[in-house]
C-alpha cells in the first residue's frame, strides 16, 4: 500500500482532483443532484422512511396515552361540574319556590296593612299522635313568637294557632284540631258563626261552622273568613269554603262542614303573624 | 332481691331502652301512616316494662314515661299521659302477676289494655269538653290497636333482654 501510494500517488491525486472538478462542474451545470449524492440518498431513503414510520408510531402512541389521561381528567372534572350544577338546580328550585312564597307574602303584606309583623318558619314535624292535628315549627320565643299567634300560608289562608312555644320551636294546632275555635264570617252573606275543629271530621281534614244564625242562606263553595271579633285573631284570614250544610243532632240548627283553604299535608313553610292591628 | 347498684343499673337500662323506642317512634314510625293512623308506641312503653316488674315500681316507671310523653306530645290536657299511664302500668303489672306470666302473650294483653285505657280517656275528655266523638274514637282505637300491636314483639324482646340481663341469677 505504501509502495503503491509512493509509485502511483500522483496519479491517484490527479484522478481524484479531476473527478472532483468534474462532479463540481456537473453539479453546477446539472438541474438534478450530484450522482454520488443521489446514489447515497437513494440507498438511505427506505431506511429513512422506516425510521420516520417508527418515530411517528411512537409519537402517535404517546399522544394517544396523553390524550386518554387528559380525557379521564376532563371526565372527572365534568362529572364534578355536573354534580355541582345538579345541586345548583335543586337549590335553585327550592329558592324559586321560596321566592314565590315570599313574593306572595309581600303581596299579602301590601294588601293587608293590618298584618304588619310576619315571621317565616319551616315545619319540622307534623302530627305526632292520632288524636290531634298539629305542626311543630322551627321558630320560637327567640324570634318573638307567642302563644295565640295565628299562622298562615303564603296566600294568607289560616293554618292554625300557636298553642305552645319554646325558645326555638313552637307547636301549632291546625284549624281542624278539636282545640280550635274561631269567630268566622261567611264572605257572601256576612253571617257570623264559630269555626271549630271536630274530632269526627278531623280525620278527613275538615272542620265545622257552628252557631249559624237562623235563616242563613249558605251555599256550597261559600268562602269563610275569620271575623276578627274580640280582637284575638286578625280578621279576614281565609279559613276555607263551605262543603256541606247539615242539620245538627238536635235537628234545630244548621251547621256547615268546611274544607280548609290550605292543604295541611303539603305545607313546608308557614308565616306566623306576630302582631296585627285591630280593624274596627 | 337486687343490690342497690344493680337496681339503679336495671332502671337505667329500662330508661335507655325506652329512649331507644322514643327515637324509633320519632324518626321512623312518625312518618308511617296505615289506615289513616300512625303506629303509636308510647302506651307500650308504659305497659310492657310493668309486666316484668312488681305493681309499685311498674306504676312509678309508667308515671315517669307519662311525664316524658306529656313534655313531648300535645294532649287535650297538659297532664294527660301523667294521669293515665300509671293506671296502665298498674293494670299491666297486675295482669302479669295474677293472670298471664310475663311474655309475649302477656305483653299483647297489656298493650291492648293500655290502648283501651288511653283511648277511652281521650274519648272521655272529648265528651267532657262537649265534643263527644265516641264512635269515631272507638274506630280510631281499633285502627291504632291494629297498627301498633305488631310493635309489641320488638318492644317485648327489648325489655325482656333488659330484665334477663339484670336477673341472671333468678
Amino acid at each position: 500500500m505504501k509502495n503503491f501510494l509512493r509509485n502511483h500517488g500522483l496519479w491517484v491525486l490527479a484522478a481524484a482532483a479531476i473527478i472532483s472538478v468534474a462532479m463540481a462542474a456537473m453539479s453546477v451545470f446539472s438541474s438534478t443532484s450530484a450522482p454520488l449524492s443521489n446514489l447515497a440518498n437513494i440507498l438511505a431513503s427506505p431506511f429513512r422512511s422506516a425510521y420516520t414510520s417508527v418515530a411517528t408510531w411512537f409519537n402517535e402512541k404517546q399522544a394517544y396515552f396523553a390524550d386518554v389521561q387528559a380525557m379521564e381528567e376532563e371526565i372527572t372534572q365534568l362529572k364534578r361540574k355536573i354534580a355541582q350544577m345538579e345541586a345548583d338546580v335543586r337549590q335553585g328550585k327550592l329558592d324559586s319556590e321560596e321566592n314565590a312564597r315570599l313574593r306572595n307574602l309581600n303581596e299579602l303584606r301590601q294588601q293587608r296593612r293590618d298584618l304588619s309583623d310576619f315571621e317565616s318558619a319551616y315545619i319540622t314535624e307534623h302530627s305526632v299522635t292520632n288524636w290531634e292535628s298539629s305542626l311543630t315549627l322551627n321558630k320560637g320565643t327567640a324570634q318573638g313568637i307567642a302563644q295565640g299567634n295565628c299562622v298562615v300560608d303564603d296566600q294568607g289562608a289560616l293554618v292554625g294557632v300557636v298553642r305552645e312555644v319554646g325558645w326555638n320551636w313552637c307547636r301549632v294546632m291546625t284549624i281542624v284540631d278539636t282545640d280550635i275555635s274561631l269567630g268566622a264570617r261567611v264572605f257572601r252573606t256576612q253571617d257570623l258563626g264559630l269555626a271549630e275543629g271536630n274530632f269526627s271530621l278531623m280525620g278527613n281534614n275538615r272542620l265545622r261552622l257552628d252557631f249559624l244564625p237562623v235563616g242563613c242562606q249558605l251555599m256550597g263553595g261559600d268562602l269563610v273568613l275569620t271575623s276578627g271579633l274580640g280582637g284575638f285573631y286578625p280578621q279576614d284570614l281565609v279559613i276555607g269554603s263551605v262543603e256541606e250544610i247539615k242539620v245538627d243532632d238536635s235537628g234545630a240548627a244548621l251547621y256547615a262542614v268546611l274544607a280548609p283553604a290550605v292543604d295541611l299535608s303539603e305545607l313546608t313553610e308557614v308565616f306566623v303573624i306576630k302582631s296585627f292591628d285591630i280593624v274596627t | 332481691m337486687l343490690a342497690r347498684n344493680e337496681t339503679i343499673f336495671k332502671w337505667a337500662l329500662y330508661a335507655a331502652a325506652t329512649l331507644l323506642c322514643l327515637i324509633v317512634q320519632s324518626i321512623l314510625l312518625q312518618r308511617v301512616t296505615l289506615w289513616g293512623v300512625l303506629p303509636f308506641i308510647y302506651p307500650l312503653l308504659a305497659a310492657i316494662p310493668a309486666t316484668y316488674e312488681a305493681p309499685v315500681p311498674g306504676t312509678i316507671f309508667a308515671l315517669c314515661v307519662g311525664v316524658v310523653c306529656d313534655s313531648l306530645l300535645p294532649g287535650p290536657i297538659p297532664c294527660f299521659y301523667t294521669l293515665i299511664f300509671p293506671l296502665v302500668g298498674l293494670a299491666s303489672s297486675l295482669l302479669s302477676r295474677s293472670l298471664l306470666p310475663a311474655g309475649f302473650l302477656c305483653s299483647l294483653a297489656a298493650a291492648a289494655t293500655a290502648f283501651i285505657l288511653v283511648d277511652l280517656f281521650h274519648c272521655l275528655l272529648l265528651w267532657a269538653l262537649a265534643k263527644p266523638a265516641w264512635s269515631t274514637g272507638l274506630s280510631l282505637m281499633l285502627r291504632e290497636l291494629a297498627v301498633s300491636l305488631p310493635l309489641v314483639f320488638p318492644v317485648t324482646l327489648l325489655y325482656r333482654a333488659v330484665y334477663l340481663r339484670v336477673h341472671l341469677d333468678d
